[in-house]
């Protein structure tokens, strides 16, 4: 305390709140972002009787500004004296929340709730209920969607009195005639069930529910679906079937694609909320009809969630209710695709992305028999997002069925993707490539994949031929080094010949790789060679990049071969007539002396 | 190898393949989102209501009306085409049967209309093709059903205009509910629906006075949520144009409901980030503007808030949309009265001090128009003695520095004019320029070091902080915080260094 009080003379408020007031807002706003050093400047005691009223009695600036004091006064507390005085927080906050860009009430609201954890119960009562009231029951619907967020922080550590005070502008605001309140109100719904009694979750909330999922306005009903998560996951067993159930039919189809969409999109989460009896008997039919959905938005949300929905049956009925209910939806949904547009695209995809998760659900028997068919039709698609994500999750199918049974569609597959005309295609299908190769074996990779891998290094896209650098070293990690020498190396060094000179730098991207993985032997022997006679080339690019290999492999050669090889190509590079040449050689020579 | 990785010498240039990529261009258009629409309902012919006897026309009518609530699919273009035919025919007829006969509109027709108008329009709109629609690159995506939708709101229309057509009757049935949904499809991505929507919506407004405040309520809450939530409406245009005269018809005084609705809605509508997006401009903003011009003309006391409020969100980055804000302000000033001129001229000449000086000439070129401004100069000279102040360090500045020389005229004769209205005060800013700036230099300087002390005195915190790590966070993470005496003494090595740093 008295550090504050000697410093009054050397911050004079007047200077700060000049800062505050700048005519400049960028400079406005950096003051505002540092209103926790001029608090600090003032002193506990001054920030509360001159600072906070001043900031609340200015409430009229830019949003950017009001969003960054939105943000700043919820971490006051301490620099207004702690809990004891936290309170006079409240009153700048209250504005914040009620003016009109929804960005900075958002924020006033979290930092109202970030404080009110700082009030003692005697003060949430005495004054951070009473602000929730005046919020809640503001005229314009500004302040009442803020009060939406702001029940469910208080009300567990109030008085049974006040908590039904609380409860009543809840329901107040949930038949507000404004849809932007109601639209709230139904967002903050599932925070605020999680703290209610349950009796009274029973008697007030429910009913409240039912009636906003059935709201004229399809974006009130969609925020319903979501509250319904958190409400299904706390009402005991028994009452759902009565209480949730027949809202959550409804929902599910729901005129509008966008209610239909929010519950595919949270569908597992109201299957693990609801339990597996419901599951078998309600939500396994429903899911059936959101997969067979006419808008394909709905359609795709929910094939997104059909292995982790198979994944959370339970065991007894697992099989059958994949077979009778989801199985036949699928194939159905996929073979719509062939008939129809590019929307779909996101439909298969979003299934491609998750069916192959289903043959360890299934076993090997039904994978064979139902679920081969499907992989080996989308392997076929027209559409390579489709074929990537099968074959990105070959490793599921692997484990059940081994990969044979799919070579034969996977190997034109792979060629075609390889060759796809967007870059990122071929990027992707390269990554899976040391996936792949584990998989088919060495001897499947030698005769029909080797090619591939090899075309790729010289792709005419740059990240493509880095990437197939990268490949080589992982394939080498995997099938060994003399498998390297026989089958990659040569193709390797005689691409040093290539009249293109970027092949030829593709030749040093590679051993800067291979190196390591090869063993000094063949590094020796076989790689420098290559690169020092590349040191003089005709091209700077291709001589520098010398520089640069020498300094990356020279690690792995012993001080002789340093000093009679690698040196005195450097030391010529180091004379060169171009200035990168000269830079990157010097810069090698002093690397590789150091580390002798 | 194969095609794509062979002969990569000449394929060098990865732009050639562009073409390929990109997906050629193709008219869509899009169902609507119906679900679980009713099928198989195959229409049987009826006979023409000219060659019914004119005691059967009326029973016929009815029956036709039924027969064309029923909706087909037109993303199947080949599925049912005897039945599209035959209701297509049957609209047509309907159009000219509520056109040309009188006292047909009895009033157990009513129910029966608004249940055909209803089944045909009123359908969830379908998810949006493209999510970043660009007006200018893109085509809109059509209503598939139009060949039978145009013909129902044609229908629409011609029902409403009739004669015939009694209000008291149809408002049983054309009721909140109705208007609702009617609203809602206001965001349809045709522009041929929402043509006729508009015109729809406007003849409800003008005949159905108990859904006036309802209608204007509703559109709030549409445009609140494009500004607040969604920004996204296609039919916020449309409905702006409806507002216009709505406005237009409004008695003085004001109500205050009109007024919050100026300053509460249609100003932060300005602030919506499609409204550059919206080309030519004119769909929307002339609107915008439109509807914000009537208000001021009808009560000028508005003036200063709607200034205000403009210049709240002035455009920080977007200077098309800074352009359009220019011209909006054009236009106020045309209407302003010199009384609220006054009120309004510094924050306002502050602004177009800064936008004269835009390193984008269209920016500046369309501020410094104003001085084209016959009216507009006549407030300037009558208030020169405070805008010439405002605004001449940025014109001196950029008189020399600009870079574009159209601008660099302009100001020359802004300059000119400012002379020959105030030469005295003209030398005295001349004069005090140069001290002037390096007023400003010095108090930028000082600044600068009130920061670093206040920094200084924030570093300090920090490390005394860390030094006390045992203190529970909770209670005192700030060393001022201290609310015992004890946590105060520990924080005393703070106070010293800070009366160092303010002594030098």
């Amino acid at each position: 305390m008295a550090a504050s009080d000697s410093d009054d003379s050397l911050y004079p408020i007047a200077v700060l709140i000049d800062e505050l007031r700048n005519e400049d807002v960028q400079l406005r706003l950096n003051s505002i972002k540092k209103l926790s050093t001029i608090a600090l400047a003032l002193g506990v005691e001054r920030t509360r009787s001159e600072l906070i009223p001043f900031l609340t009695d200015t409430i009229y600036d830019e949003d950017e500004v009001l969003l960054a004091l939105a943000e700043q006064l919820g971490n006051f507390t301490p620099l207004v004296g702690g809990q004891e005085h936290v309170h006079c927080l409240l009153p700048p906050l209250e504005s914040l929340a009620t003016v009109e860009e929804t960005v900075v009430r958002d924020k006033a609201v979290e930092s109202l709730r970030k404080i009110a954890a700082d009030h003692s119960t005697a003060d949430l009562e005495a004054h951070f209920v009473p602000l929730v009231k005046r919020l809640a029951s503001g005229d314009w619907f500004t302040s009442r969607t803020s009060a939406c967020g702001l029940f469910s922080v208080p009300y567990p550590r109030v008085s049974s009195q006040v908590k039904a005070e609380l409860r009543t502008h809840f329901r107040n605001l949930c038949g507000d005639d404004t849809p932007m309140v109601r639209r709230a109100a139904a967002g903050k719904m599932g925070e605020f069930a999680k703290v209610l009694e349950l009796e009274y979750l029973k008697s007030d909330l429910i009913p409240l529910w039912t009636n906003l999922a059935s709201d004229e306005q399809d974006s009130v009903r969609l925020l319903a679906v979501e509250a319904c998560v958190s409400i299904a996951s706390i009402l005991p067993r028994e009452d759902l079937e009565s209480l949730v159930m027949p809202t959550l039919k409804n929902a599910a189809e729901d005129k509008s694609w966008r209610v239909r969409y929010m519950v595919a999109d949270k569908f597992t989460e109201l299957q693990v909320a609801v339990g597996p009896e419901i599951t078998k008997s309600d939500l396994a039919p429903a899911f059936q009809g959101l997969l067979k959905d006419c808008e394909a938005e709905v359609r795709a949300a929910a094939a997104n969630k059909v292995k982790e929905f198979c994944e959370n049956l339970p065991a007894d009925v697992r099989e059958t209710t994949i077979m009778t209910n989801i199985l036949p939806c699928v194939k159905w949904s996929f073979f719509l695709q062939e008939l129809v547009t590019d929307a779909n695209q996101h439909v298969k995809s979003a299934l491609a992305s998750v069916i192959m998760g289903l043959s360890p659900i299934l076993g090997k028997d039904n994978t064979v028999e139902h679920l081969l068919p499907l992989f080996l039709i989308m392997l076929k698609d027209e559409c390579p997002e489709v074929r990537l994500n099968i074959i990105s999750n070959l490793d599921c199918v692997n484990r059940v069925i081994g990969i044979t049974q799919l070579s034969q569609s996977l190997l034109p597959a792979i060629v075609e993707l390889a060759e796809d005309t967007k870059w990122r295609v071929r990027l992707a299908i390269i990554e899976y490539m040391p996936l792949l190769a584990g998989q088919l074996g060495q001897d499947f990779f030698d005769e029909k994949l080797n090619n591939l891998c090899m075309a790729w290094l010289v792709d005419h896209v740059y990240a493509i031929r880095e990437a197939a650098t990268n490949n080589l070293k992982k394939l080498v990690e995997k099938f060994g080094s003399e498998w390297a020498t026989s089958k990659i190396v040569p193709k390797v060094v005689a691409m040093a010949q290539d009249p293109n000179y970027l092949h030829r730098m593709t030749t040093l991207f590679c051993v800067n790789v291979l190196a390591e993985v090869c063993g000094v032997e063949v590094t020796v022997s076989v790689f420098l060679p290559v690169v020092l006679k590349l040191a003089s080339d005709a091209v700077p690019n291709v001589r520098f990049n010398v520089a640069k290999t020498l300094q990356k492999i020279g690690g792995l050669f012993d001080a002789e071969t340093v000093n009679s090889q690698l040196k005195p190509c450097l030391d010529k590079l180091k004379t060169d007539q171009d200035f990168d040449v000269k830079y990157y050689a010097s810069e090698a020579i002093l690397v590789l002396t150091e580390a002798a | 190898m194969s095609a794509a990785t062979g002969p990569v010498t000449d394929k060098i240039d990865p732009f050639s393949k562009k073409q390929s990529v990109k997906k050629p261009k193709q008219k869509r258009s899009q169902a609507s989102s119906r679900y679980k629409a009713k099928g198989g309902t195959e229409l049987v012919p009826l006979p023409q209501l000219k060659d019914a006897p004119p005691a059967e026309q009326h029973e016929l009518f009815i029956k036709k009306l039924q027969q064309c609530s029923v909706v087909f699919d037109f993303m199947d273009s080949v599925s049912d085409l005897k039945g599209k035919e035959i209701k297509r025919a049957s609209l047509n007829e309907l159009v000219d049967y509520i056109t040309a006969g009188r006292g047909v509109l009895t009033e157990q027709v009513y129910p029966e209309v608004v249940k055909m108008i209803a089944s045909n329009i009123f359908r969830t709109l379908p998810p949006s093709e493209n999510t970043e629609f660009d007006p200018e690159e893109d085509d809109p995506t059509l209503e598939a059903s139009w060949p039978h939708l145009q013909i129902v709101y044609e229908f629409f229309l011609r029902f409403l205009e009739s004669p015939d057509f009694q209000p008291s009757i149809a408002k049983k049935y054309i009721d909140q509910k109705f208007v609702l949904q009617l609203l809602e499809l206001f965001d349809s991505e045709d522009p041929r629906e929402r043509d006729f929507l508009k015109t729809v919506l406007h003849r409800i407004y003008g005949k159905f006075l108990g859904l006036r405040a309802f209608i204007r309520k509703q559109i709030n809450h549409i445009f609140l949520k494009f500004i607040y939530e969604t920004e996204h409406f296609n039919g916020v245009g449309e409905l702006l144009e409806i507002l216009g005269s709505i406005i237009n018809g409004f008695a003085l005084p004001l109500k205050a409901e009109h007024k919050q609705f100026l300053i509460k809605v249609l100003i932060p509508l300005h602030k919506a980030k499609s409204l550059s997006l919206y080309h030519a401009q004119s769909a929307f903003f002339t609107q915008l503007a439109y509807c914000v011009v009537q208000f001021l003309e009808k009560d000028a006391t508005l003036t200063e808030p709607v200034v205000r409020g403009l210049l709240k969100f002035w455009p920080k980055t977007c200077s098309q949309k800074e352009v359009m804000f220019l011209g909006e302000i054009e236009e106020i000033l045309d209407v302003i009265e010199p009384s609220q001129f006054v009120r309004i001229q510094e924050p306002l000449f502050k602004q177009i001090s800064k936008c004269v000086s835009s390193p984008h000439f269209q920016v500046a070129e369309r501020a410094l128009y104003f001085w084209n401004n016959e009216y507009v100069m006549s407030l300037i000279e009558e208030n020169s003695n405070v805008i010439m102040p405002i605004m001449f360090p940025n014109l001196y500045r950029i008189s020399k520095e600009h870079w574009n020389q159209t601008i660099v005229a302009l100001v020359y004769n802004v300059l000119k004019t400012f002379m020959e209205m105030n030469s005295k005060l003209f030398d005295e800013l001349t004069a005090n320029y140069k001290a002037e700036r390096q007023k400003e230099r010095k108090k930028e300087k000082e600044r600068e070091e009130l920061w670093k002390k206040l920094d200084g005195l924030e570093i300090n915190a920090t490390v005394n902080n860390k030094e006390v790590k045992s203190v529970p966070p909770t209670s005192t993470n700030t060393p001022v915080a201290g609310g015992s005496p004890a946590v105060g003494t520990r924080y005393a090595p703070y106070s010293p260094t800070a009366h160092r740093l303010m002594a030098k």
